[in-house]
């Protein structure tokens, strides 16, 4: 059946309000949440790169476009900042690009891995919900996942970007520790559906992805 | 190569090169007549029928011992299945009316002589958007000609099929 | 407005940490009677399938006509399909109708009929029908064994526990998926040191999941996972063709295996397609029987947050096991992944499991604390052991535990760890030291225990996927290094795969390396004093709780 997507827009907006709003994450950030605004400017078909010194980031239908903050509310444009900076850290450049065919955070790491010069990829979701992957590797597999969205703070964005970087160096870094909290499920899944639901909306079967010049105002 | 490269290319790589050494001599698939085995009287067939078990290296069950392990005598292709017993088993389930399990294990004989390695690469040569249709033809007739896994490549035709109508083939 | 301090009360009450959202039945946030549910029905041709619940088969999806061929008896089909639901529904409760019965006439029912079956029952109904339709006459249990740093002598020590403690099938999976062959093999060597006979697995991705399987590191898989919607189905990167494959390559290694499924997937994963949870679950279970699996892990599983957000959510998942036995399928009930702050929520959300019995009631039972836990938390953990043995004692119920004494959990935790230290020194893995296998043996979970070398273990479990090593090296190793108990066992569960009695429905193995499955071992209840009665020597066990004092130290 066809839905009206004005229709659809406020079921998800009085579901969102009526759920309880988080608290921020206890963890002791060392980069605070300014949610300064960025823009993201798309510059047509995202070609394969051929720098090895590169890491591509790539964003999910509706990352900083339909959806501004992560499942915990941290503002995606300190996400990226975080992630890019972790990635120049490590004296690597940072790619950014937009998967739109799907919505699944492994393929859209995964088609990120085939642009990327070094044959590494982060993928994210509007949500939050993280991965780093290799080129080569199965869709579903990984070299570290984070699918626990709302235990991600801007550190762990920042450290995953270095370790992004460090396996595009050919290392072997220690993966970002994982979080474990049997809590989050239970009072975040049906919101962190919700949050898929709408970032699924925006997948436009069979398009290519997009080249995005990030800018941070 | 960096140390992370892929788990898996490795272990292909390794697995290849093992079942290169010791690739079981072109055993004739035989398609082990009906037993006629009925699942109260002769299930488990390891205790109740142990003489019709044999590992496809030709071993029985009494012979894997620990001490044929510790000697040599007994290797890891000594411990798998032997597709005439799937054909049992799968007699067994029918005769308790799971006749898709029965087929499923008759599909399973087929695969018993396919190499490990062989048997991941079809396997994800299945998945969605890996392969097109001519490639999966082209699975179909290996397992028909050189397996002689007749199931298998029907089933494997009919993926295809299916693929091309629900456009799940790999864009060329 | 006045706040009323009742009200303070409540807020504060675990419950209300909860999630909870409003059905929204245009994308499939509803658990049963969605709106766009199908109208049952059936078209038969010349033997073939051309119609099914409202759509042609010119335009069945690749789930659709995957059920349409391989799952439904078109023998049976007009005949079933012709029958109320209410009239299945009564001889699902009807002691006087056996489980055959059921299970001939269910065979040829569409997803959309069994839906409509469902919509019927209430709960009570559901367990009274699932205590006869479960597959294996003897129900049992699964656990989880993992910890946030993969450490393998923790998992060893803690896989050792949990058999001793009653389980038959033990599961871990990864925080890092390069530990994962140190993971496997340190639970086998863990499982057969708590007690032979235990089955062991290790989730991962579908293709490395079956190379440690035909390795013989693990002894059976269940992360096999299907959808309910062709486009969950293909971003869960796989087919019901593809699947189906895999499930033959496994039998084809001689290896026992399950698929997983679970309401909520499809709507979470943001492709529902405006159906509910429950009929979509149907299709996968039906799409398993189809593949001819003989068994099937559902019962929401990871996803247990989204139909317990949404009214009768729980119901759905009882109704989901349920059909999964009515197709005549093993059933890994779920009961793991944690969805509520609310002890009281677990434990409503467990009787419906419990108290009737499936083949697997937790699938799995956290046998590590939560923390541990890397499927993200069980709805029961290591702490709540004797919760669970006292609820068995309370209502002379088999929930798959027995109680444990404090010294023999310590001697079969340190008897693991140590097993493990040995193969790693025979095999040249990163040397576990003694201090390690002593904070193992008396550890609760991860924060008792040292860290390891992370990187060197993972280049460790890398070579061992390298260098070809097998279950028959861990074998010798185990005999080498005088473990020969152990190493006898490990052989034991190899031999299953010659044998092939295990890929059986339902199939366990007993102490002693019998198989014991819904072939040789079927429900057959049929009313008060049939099907499994727990024995005298089971009932001691359960009853004997160290907690309890006894009158006679106490007389005057």
């Amino acid at each position: 059946m066809q839905i009206n997507e004005q229709v659809i827009r406020e079921i998800i907006l009085q579901v969102l309000q009526g759920m309880e709003q988080p608290k921020p994450t206890t963890n002791t950030a060392t980069a605070a949440a300014t949610g300064r605004p960025m823009t993201l400017v798309e510059k047509g078909e995202a070609r394969p790169g051929t720098r090895a010194d590169e890491v591509v980031i790539a964003l999910a239908p509706a990352f900083g476009k339909y959806q501004n903050k992560t499942i915990v509310n941290i503002p995606h444009s300190d996400v990226l900042r975080e992630m890019i900076a972790g990635i120049e850290e490590e004296g690597l450049t940072a790619r950014v690009i937009r998967v739109l065919r799907t919505s699944d955070v492994a393929f859209d790491a995964h088609d990120g891995t085939k642009l990327s010069g070094s044959g590494i990829a982060i993928g994210i979701q509007s949500r939050g919900t993280t991965v780093i992957h290799q080129k080569d590797l199965p869709p579903l597999s990984n070299l570290e996942l984070f699918s626990q969205s709302p235990l991600l703070d801007l550190p762990a964005y920042r450290a995953i970007g270095r370790n992004a970087a460090k396996y595009a160096k050919g290392e072997s870094p220690v993966p970002v520790p994982t979080k474990n909290d049997q809590m989050a499920r239970p009072k975040f899944q049906a919101k962190a559906a919700v949050l898929h639901i709408k970032e699924t909306e925006h997948v436009i079967q069979g398009a290519k992805p997009v080249e995005i010049e990030v800018k941070f105002n | 190569m960096s140390q992370e490269k892929m788990i898996e290319d490795m272990v292909r790589e390794v697995l290849k090169s093992m079942t290169k050494g010791s690739a079981p001599a072109a055993q004739t698939v035989s398609t082990a007549a009906a037993q006629g085995l009925n699942p109260d009287r002769d299930y488990p067939l390891a205790t109740k029928r142990p003489e019709l078990l044999k590992s496809p290296t030709g071993k029985k069950l009494s012979d894997i011992t620990l001490a044929n392990v510790l000697n040599g005598d007994v290797k890891p292709q000594d411990v798998r299945i032997a597709p005439e017993t799937l054909r049992m088993q799968g007699e067994i389930a029918d005769g308790v009316g799971r006749t898709q399990f029965g087929d499923n294990l008759r599909r399973a004989a087929e695969l018993t002589t396919i190499p490990d390695d062989r048997i991941l690469q079809i396997y994800n040569a299945l998945r969605p958007y890996r392969s097109t249709r001519a490639e999966l033809i082209a699975i179909a007739d290996e397992l028909d000609t050189k397996y002689n896994a007749k199931i298998n490549a029907a089933f494997v035709r009919e993926a295809a099929g299916v693929y091309e109508r629900r456009n799940r083939l790999r864009a060329e | 407005m006045k706040k009323s301090k009742r009200f303070e009360v409540l807020a504060a009450r675990p419950v209300n940490q909860d999630g909870f959202v409003k059905e929204w039945p245009e994308v499939g946030l509803i658990a049963m009677g969605s709106p766009n549910d199908p109208v049952p029905s059936i078209k038969i041709e010349n033997g073939k399938i051309v119609e099914m619940d409202g759509v042609a088969r010119s335009n069945f999806d690749f789930i659709e006509q995957f059920i349409a061929d391989y799952a439904i008896d078109v023998k049976i089909a007009e005949k079933a399909m012709a029958m109320e639901a209410s009239q299945i529904a009564k001889m699902l409760v009807d002691v006087n109708v056996s489980r055959k019965e059921v299970v001939d006439i269910v065979r040829g029912l569409t997803a959309a009929k069994l839906v409509a079956v469902f919509n019927t029952m209430n709960v009570v109904e559901m367990m009274m029908a699932m205590q006869k339709m479960r597959a294996r006459k003897i129900p049992s249990n699964q656990c989880h064994i993992t910890n946030v740093n993969d450490n393998p002598v923790l998992i060893a020590a803690d896989g050792a526990e949990a058999a001793l403690r009653g389980f038959d099938e033990m599961e871990t999976t990864v925080a890092v998926v390069r530990y994962a062959p140190f993971n496997a093999l340190a639970l086998l060597i863990g499982s057969q040191a708590g007690r032979g006979g235990t089955l062991i697995q290790c989730a991962l991705e579908e293709a490395t999941e079956l190379e440690l399987g035909m390795r013989g590191i693990t002894a059976y898989a269940e992360t096999i996972s299907v959808y309910g919607t062709e486009n969950v189905f293909v971003d869960g990167d796989d087919t019901p063709w593809s699947k189906a494959f895999l499930a033959s390559a496994y039998a084809s290694r001689g290896l026992k295996m399950r698929f997983t499924s679970g309401t909520g997937s499809e709507v979470q994963m943001g492709y529902a397609e405006g159906k509910s949870m429950l009929y979509l679950e149907i299709r996968c279970i039906m799409l398993t029987r189809g593949a001819g699996v003989q068994g099937l892990q559902n019962g929401s599983v990871s996803c247990i947050g989204v139909p317990a957000a949404v009214p009768s959510g729980i119901r759905a998942v009882l109704a989901e096991n349920l059909c999964a036995a009515m197709l005549d399928m093993e059933v890994a009930s779920s009961n793991d992944q944690t969805f509520t702050h609310s002890d009281i929520r677990k434990t409503a959300r467990t009787l419906m499991q419990f108290l009737p019995g499936t083949d697997f009631i937790c699938s799995g039972y956290s046998g590590v604390p939560n923390y541990d836990n890397m499927f993200a938390g069980s709805n029961w953990d290591v702490d709540d052991y004797d919760d669970w043995n006292i609820v068995q004692r309370d209502l002379k119920v088999d929930g798959g535990l027995r109680p444990a004494l404090e010294e023999e959990v310590i001697a079969v935790r340190n008897k693991a760890a140590k097993g493990l230290q040995a193969v790693f020194k025979e095999l040249g893995f990163p040397a576990i030291t003694d201090e390690e296998v002593e904070a193992a043996t008396y550890a609760h979970g991860s924060k008792d225990v040292p860290a390891r070398n992370v990187v060197e273990d993972l280049k460790a479990a890398q070579e061992l996927m390298n260098r070809g090593i097998t279950g028959i090296d861990i074998v010798k190793a185990l005999a080498k290094t005088g473990f020969t108990d152990l190493a006898e066992h490990i052989l034991n569960i190899l031999k299953q795969r010659i044998s092939g009695d295990y890929l059986h429905t339902s199939a366990i193995l007993d102490k002693n390396f019998n198989v014991i499955s819904a072939v040789n071992s079927r429900n057959d209840y049929q009313g008060p004093g049939t099907g499994y009665q727990i024995s005298d020597e089971r009932w001691n066990e359960i009853k004997n709780i160290s907690q309890a004092i006894n009158p006679s130290d106490y007389d005057a």
